[in-house]
């Protein structure tokens, strides 16, 4: 098959995931989250007593209440910001008193969103609402027809990723813009690192949905594919923890063989926390979040390598694929 | 004698257990050729082994042994299937598309070029009665509907090899018509059908030459005058004379 057909193929598989998620609903749904995230952010108002900046030389910052207790202007002579205010949610249904400036936090918030919402809940609700998309192509009542046009099988199965990744990709785009815009238009803080978390995003559900289409290809089962990709995120976000963590507090016990294995999962499979530790430096978070100490030890102990880390997931996701497509080109229907 | 298809002694085992130790033998020892330019029918009782060497010829499945050809190539040469026409008797397409949309994407996936690809749903769509059904979801359509959308389906790409797997089930009085009509333009233009098909009738109407399959091996293999007899007062019905063949290939 020719480089030109192998494209036509791809996408046309592509056109048609669209056209299954826009008949599912799915794509309607993934769009209400984002309108409701939307409006959250829309409600969202906060309003600060002082904006000061801490000074380079003494980086820091005191609460108003604090701050009065001492002296509002010898705080601020000794270069520490004082900062007071509140946050209010729900137009205003809801007030939290604040103790950051105005653009941390509403920083805070992006990365709460991207988090949380966009990374935990967006990607594992992605990931379960999608999985039913490739055991339903792979129906042998509706993949015989399908399988004897002269596409390879692998093309037709390399379109069909394509065609999720490249829906959750829409929908992580809508979600950022949505939020973004909300925030910016609410608070006057735009802050344009926040669109780092689309590419985040779509990796992170690219490398697991693999797994899914695995799954998919092996048992032709939902809830296989479903339940066990998100069982497999766990066991990866559990290793990706547990290998930082042990570098971060070794113990006499745990050393020899158990690190090497440890060693070798880590760089073998997916690795959710990475991930996130990318997006909190690609946000400048340390400013207005303290990260994980874990993480912090790891990168001190030189031992955080993000391309690696994003390079390793690639090729698991790449490898997952190639063992899908032989699967899927060497079963008889 | 060019052919549109051959089996050369192929077997085909499907495995299955743990390691694939157990398996089931679908076709044994089935040398077959189908010429070129005829209607030729494929007829067993069930479990014969006429859906193996179906999915064999269009590569869904692979045989285990022997020799496999489709339009003259191996058939690994996936590019042969650009000119097959595949119908078969279930078709569930995908049910979030509508008829239009269907054709346009299998027809895209059997290289249509795609500026032939509207003019060529569109005649089809006219073809088999469905063009003022086009733009309906097809989970509304009756099955002989779905049937019609198949044979159009099969034939959008204007295929040397038509492979009609139990066509007229579903079909109506008109379907049935249409699909005759279908096959016989076929005929005469040279190309070639591959009718599988449990109704008598229709195989004797149209076919040129025919093979019987029993018990996953070939019974007979010749034209339908030599296995009836010429028409006249000695010419016994289609149905006995299968009868007899599928009797004795269950006895051996």
């Amino acid at each position: 098959m020719t480089l030109p057909e192998v494209v036509r193929t791809t996408r046309w598989m592509i056109r048609d995931t669209i056209r299954q998620s826009l008949a599912t609903k799915l794509f309607w749904v993934m769009l209400g989250t984002t309108v409701v995230a939307t409006m959250f952010c829309l409600s969202i108002s906060v309003s600060i007593d002082a904006n000061d900046k801490p000074s380079a030389e003494f980086p820091g910052m005191l609460p108003r209440s604090e701050a009065e207790k001492i002296g509002i202007d010898k705080v601020r002579e000794d270069g520490i910001a004082v900062v007071g205010g509140e946050l209010t949610l729900g137009f205003g249904l809801m007030t939290v008193p604040i103790v950051r400036s105005k653009d941390d936090a509403v920083m805070n918030l992006m990365l709460v969103m991207v988090g949380l919402v966009g990374d935990a809940f967006g990607v594992l609700l992605a990931l379960l609402w999608t999985a039913g998309f490739l055991p339903q192509f792979l129906e042998p009542q509706s993949a015989t027809v399908l399988l004897s046009k002269p596409a390879p099988r692998w093309v037709l199965l390399l379109g069909k990723y394509l065609g999720v990744v490249g829906f959750v990709a829409l929908n992580a785009i809508v979600f950022i813009a949505g939020t973004w815009f909300a925030l910016g238009i609410r608070t006057g803080v735009w802050y344009a690192p926040y669109w780092l978390a689309v590419p985040l995003l779509v990796i992170n559900f690219g490398v697991f949905y693999s797994v899914s289409v695995f799954f998919a290809v092996w048992t032709r089962n939902t809830t296989v594919a479903a339940f066990g990709t998100i069982l497999f995120w766990l066991v990866c976000w559990s290793i990706n923890y547990t290998h930082h963590h042990m570098i971060a507090y070794p113990f006499a016990g745990f050393s020899g063989q158990g690190s090497v294995f440890l060693d070798i999962a880590y760089w073998v499979l997916p690795k959710p926390f990475d991930l996130g530790g990318i997006f909190f430096d690609a946000m400048n978070a340390d400013g207005f979040r303290s990260k994980t100490d874990e993480l912090k030890l790891v990168q001190q102990a030189g031992r955080f390598h993000p391309e690696l880390s994003i390079l390793a997931d690639g090729l698991f996701a790449a490898g997952a694929l190639a063992i899908a497509g032989y699967e899927l080109e060497t079963m008889d229907y | 004698m060019a052919h549109a298809a051959t089996f050369e002694n192929v077997e085909k085992t499907y495995r299955s257990g743990v390691l694939s130790r157990s398996g089931i033998t679908a076709v044994k020892n089935v040398s077959l050729s189908i010429p070129a330019g005829t209607v030729f029918g494929l007829l067993g009782p069930n479990r014969a082994g006429k859906t193996t060497l179906v999915k064999l010829l269009l590569s869904l499945a692979a045989p285990s042994t022997g020799t496999v050809t489709r339009l003259g190539e191996p058939i690994r040469a996936r590019r042969t299937l650009a000119r097959v026409g595949y119908m078969h008797e279930n078709h569930a397409f995908p049910r979030y598309l509508n008829a239009g949309e269907v054709l346009h994407f299998y027809g895209g996936l059997s290289g249509v070029p795609t500026a032939e690809l509207p003019a060529r749903v569109n005649r089809w769509l006219e073809r088999v009665g469905l063009a003022d059904r086009a733009a309906e979801p097809i989970q509304r359509f009756s099955k002989g509907m779905v049937q019609r959308l198949g044979l159009a389906q099969a034939m959008l790409n204007e295929p040397d090899f038509l492979i009609l797997d139990e066509p007229t089930e579903g079909l109506d009085l008109l379907g049935r018509q249409m699909l005759r009509e279908v096959v016989a333009e076929m005929r005469g233009a040279g190309k070639t059908v591959l009718l599988v098909s449990h109704v008598l009738g229709e195989v004797e109407e149209l076919c040129d030459e025919l093979a019987v399959i029993v018990g996953g091996q070939i019974a007979y293999r010749g034209n339908l005058n030599e296995l009836i007899g010429i028409p006249g007062p000695e010419r016994r019905s289609l149905e006995a004379a299968l009868r007899s063949i599928y009797e004795k290939g269950a006895a051996s």
